[in-house]
């Protein structure tokens, strides 16, 4: 049976998409934009941009001085920020009722007046900023690195999934003025947005005071390219190693995986979920608690929209296992799982976990809102919000052995391998 | 449109109240009902205090509690974690100074299995030895993943310098690779025996509770939760200051791109006599948000940081005011100069836009903050182990409206003495010689 979230959804004549939800139970809306564009869109070398965009965005605008965003906003009780994946940037408030309409103004200038206010100074100041962050995350973190490795290991060179969200720091060196002009004119536009309000905002008035704000921004957005066709599963294994100070050995096994939107994916998430997303999951059982030649055992799926989505295992190594038998335990247990497929008690495990997270994550207006925007941007649908659950319960056991055949082939794993080097000579030296 | 809308004021919040029960086995219930929050949160809050664990056994409490649901005497660990997912269960377990703290989600229908599934974790665990050595093992690991982490190394360096060698709060509250290769599966089933029990105990529930009838699943659960030799623990003190905490304590990371910086000094719990609304406004005006007085020069106008907070950190007893952030190796020196000149400055004064756009913030932020089931829930069950009365967050949202800039001012000079004990986690050979004449106290520097 769907979930009953209202969902009012209307489009502007400028192609702006708006989602109102109306939720009277706090005195609060959250006001949530996706922009179609993340770093799938990057162009070679200019990798990271679409995030070091997002933080100009921060930095004034036509009618905002560098910093008022924030500053306005938080003064008023307002939560915000901003993030960047591969197929969106979101930006995002939650105001009392009161503020609402001082959030879509100052959203509804940065988004059409952006360029106005864009000073070389800014752009190398938030420059400075992101490569911290990336040293932050990325550099200065054990395995810090290793999705990148991911990433480049299991997509194809060249690919929009190839590279990072954060980029290299030779790229944010490249990126100047007349890029951030180019990229803010091709992207940033109504017809390549959605806003929603979820909150204390009934539709009416949701959808005047939306177009109150954006109905004058012209829509420029160039026409998408199509996305791309789906790529097939790797046809043999492939392996990176890299030997670092790491506390513990650590294997991520990645899978190419079907579209977002598709069954097929909701059902490779549930075979992934036997495999190494619940406690009980096969690798967890065997690896963890019985051989206990593993610390932890964990594997998730991430949905992209350009032809491919994503997969993996994590398994963190005992300090006395070997590396090469963890791996081989996991070819076992995909084997196993194609020949004989989930257990009820496996399919209704992962099924009741799903209904958790997914109703833990509704319960929130935040969350609620940013699925809204999702689901609208991305599949033109927010009522998904509703129906999510009922796709995840339709899967069987049958469609699970079907994905694990076609998707979770042994041969189809690209494995990135972070070995502890304390004790090695030479450390951080890759061997692809 | 460019003229600025007006924002009207918002409408009066208070922190949802609680229908206060007591058990049949005299634990106190507490009932949130939040229409439209399908998945339930529920709380158990044994009080009690991280210095009655065994000489030599440090970490126990937090073993015991990661083993509570690695079988009981109606079911083995494997089944125990089966039956959890099917129901769409999820527990965690935890102590902090003043307590264990076990939490569990889980969607409406499901409450009656979660509420006994939960009472045979907290009555009837029977600790079997392969699992006991697995948890102690994973906590070892736990203990190299924490190392290899330039914050949470930072962390444990602050407790090292900050509190005195002999108290407690000094050391790791989940144990050390000393005290948790002594542990046993005898320590802690006796440590179980006589530290978890309902004596004193408060029991939260959060969510909509409509048609859960969860006065009388929770009578017949966690209503007859029985430990015959329970005892109850005793109240924690605050930790007390090392007397030579005003230091500086460099962790050798040779080769590290960033310095994690961490600059600490006691701080107040929120049953201070002074009054805690002061404290989270200070928090948010020195080091929350991009524009505050930390970020306004060392991100936004440097470049040096991706973002340094400042934060009070109140535990059950004492507490401690808390500045951290990452910089790039080449920038230590002059970065950690701006930023103890920041926290020091501050000390002449805050200005009423200051006083304003942060007590706004604290203010307005709350009805959000306290939207979902699982944050009412941990709100409520903090105040049950801080041992304050339940309309604390209503009256502390009242007194802040009430707060003056001097009140910042006193507030702030009274845990900002000057005093500082800072740690900086990277590369010393580099970082080091950059300290010159830019910071108070002694450097030392040990291997990471």
């Amino acid at each position: 049976m769907p979930l009953d979230y209202p969902v009012h959804r209307r489009t502007l004549p400028n192609g702006l998409r708006v989602v109102v939800s109306p939720d009277h139970t706090v005195p609060n809306v959250t006001l949530n934009l996706w922009v179609g564009v993340g770093s799938r869109h990057e162009q070679a070398g200019r990798t990271g941009f679409a995030h070091l965009f997002e933080h100009l965005m921060f930095q004034g605008s036509r009618n905002v001085r560098s910093g008022e965003h924030f500053e306005a906003l938080m003064a008023e009780g307002g939560r915000l920020n901003a993030t960047t994946w591969f197929d969106r940037t979101n930006y995002f408030e939650t105001v009392p009722k009161g503020a609402l309409e001082l959030a879509l103004w100052l959203e509804a200038d940065r988004h059409a007046h952006l360029l106005d206010a864009l000073t070389q100074e800014n752009l190398d100041n938030q420059r400075d900023v992101v490569k911290e962050e990336k040293r932050q995350r990325y550099d200065n973190q054990p395995y810090g690195t290793a999705l990148i490795d991911v990433y480049a290991t299991v997509f194809p060179e060249g690919h929009p999934y190839h590279h990072p969200t954060i980029g290299s720091m030779e790229d944010l060196d490249a990126a100047g003025l007349e890029d951030v002009h180019a990229f803010f004119r091709r992207y940033y536009a109504p017809d390549n947005t959605v806003v929603t309000l979820c909150g204390d905002v009934e539709p009416g008035e949701g959808f005047a005071l939306v177009e109150r704000y954006f109905g004058g921004i012209e829509s420029r957005a160039e026409e998408p390219r199509p996305t791309l066709a789906q790529l097939e599963p790797l046809t043999a294994p492939v392996r990176v190693e890299r030997r670092e100070q790491v506390p513990n050995d650590r294997l991520h096994v990645a899978f190419r995986l079907p579209v977002d939107g598709t069954d097929e994916l909701v059902a490779a998430t549930v075979a992934l979920d036997c495999l190494g997303g619940l406690s009980t999951s096969r690798l967890v059982r065997r690896l963890v608690r019985r051989e206990q030649s593993a610390v932890g055992a964990h594997a998730t799926a991430w949905g992209f929209v350009d032809g491919v989505s994503l997969g993996f295992v994590v398994i963190d190594a005992a300090p006395d296992a070997d590396p090469a038998d963890l791996e081989a335990a996991l070819v076992e247990e995909l084997e196993r799982l194609a020949a004989d497929g989930p257990t009820e008690a496996e399919l209704e495990a992962s099924i009741a976990q799903s209904e958790r997270a997914w109703l833990s994550a509704l319960a929130s207006q935040e969350e609620r809102a940013d699925l809204l925007s999702r689901y609208a941007l991305l599949h033109d649908d927010p009522e998904l919000v509703n129906t999510h659950l009922d796709r995840v319960r339709a899967v069987t056991a049958e469609r699970v052995v079907e994905v694990t055949r076609r998707w979770l082939r042994p041969e189809s794993r690209a494995v990135v391998a972070y070995l502890d080097a304390s004790g090695d000579a030479d450390a951080t030296e890759a061997v692809a | 449109m460019s003229t600025r809308p007006a924002v009207l004021d918002p409408e009066p919040w208070v922190f949802p109240a609680a229908q206060e029960h007591l058990l049949p086995n005299g634990v106190r219930l507490l009932l949130h009902d939040l229409p439209g929050q399908y998945v339930l949160s529920l709380r158990v809050v044994v009080p009690g205090s991280l210095a009655d664990e065994p000489e030599g056994l440090e970490g126990i409490s937090s073993m015991t509690a990661r083993l509570l649901d690695e079988g009981t005497a109606e079911h083995g660990p494997e089944e125990f974690a089966e039956l959890m997912e099917r129901h769409g269960m999820a527990l965690g377990a935890g102590v902090s100074d003043g307590g264990l703290l076990v939490d569990v989600d889980v969607p409406q229908a499901h409450l009656p299995t979660a509420a006994r599934l939960l009472t045979e974790a907290l009555a009837h665990p029977v600790f079997p030895e392969a699992e006991v050595r697995r948890i102690l093992r994973g906590r070892l690991a736990e203990i190299e993943q924490e190392r290899a982490s330039a914050a949470h190394r930072a962390a444990r360096e602050v407790a090292a310098t900050l509190w005195d060698p002999r108290d407690r709060a000094s050391r790791p509250a989940a144990g050390t690779v000393e005290s948790i290769g002594r542990i046993t599966r005898e320590a802690v089933v006796e440590h179980h025996a006589r530290r978890v029990g309902p004596q004193d105990a408060t029991v939260v529930l959060a969510g909509d509770l409509t048609g859960t009838a969860a006065l009388e699943v929770l009578t017949a659960t966690l209503g007859a939760w029985d430990a015959p030799r329970h005892e109850p623990g005793s109240r924690p003190v605050a930790p007390r200051p090392a007397a030579d905490r005003a230091r500086v304590v460099v962790v050798d990371r040779p080769g590290s791109v960033q310095t994690e910086i961490a600059v600490s000094c006691p701080g107040p719990d929120r049953s201070t006599p002074h009054g805690w609304a002061p404290h989270p406004v200070l928090a948010f005006v020195v080091g929350g948000s991009p524009n505050a007085r930390l970020d306004a020069v060392l991100r936004e106008e440097k470049g040096y940081t991706y973002g340094v907070r400042a934060s009070f950190r109140p535990r059950v007893a004492g507490g401690s005011f808390v500045t951290s952030g990452s910089v790039r190796s080449e920038v230590t020196g002059e970065a950690l100069e701006l930023l103890l000149g920041i926290l020091t400055d501050a000390r002449e004064g805050f200005t009423p836009a200051e006083l304003r756009s942060g007590v706004d913030f604290v203010g307005k932020t709350a009805p959000g903050r306290y939207a979902t089931a699982d944050a009412v829930a941990d709100e409520t069950a903090a105040l049950a182990l801080e041992g304050l009365p339940l309309d604390f967050t209503t009256r502390n949202l009242a007194a802040l409206r009430e707060l003056g800039v001097e009140d910042l001012d006193t507030a702030y000079r009274r845990v900002a003495t000057g005093e500082w004990t800072v740690v900086l986690v990277g590369d010393a050979a580099s970082i080091v010689p950059a300290l010159e004449g830019r910071v108070p106290g002694p450097v030392t520097t040990v291997a990471r």
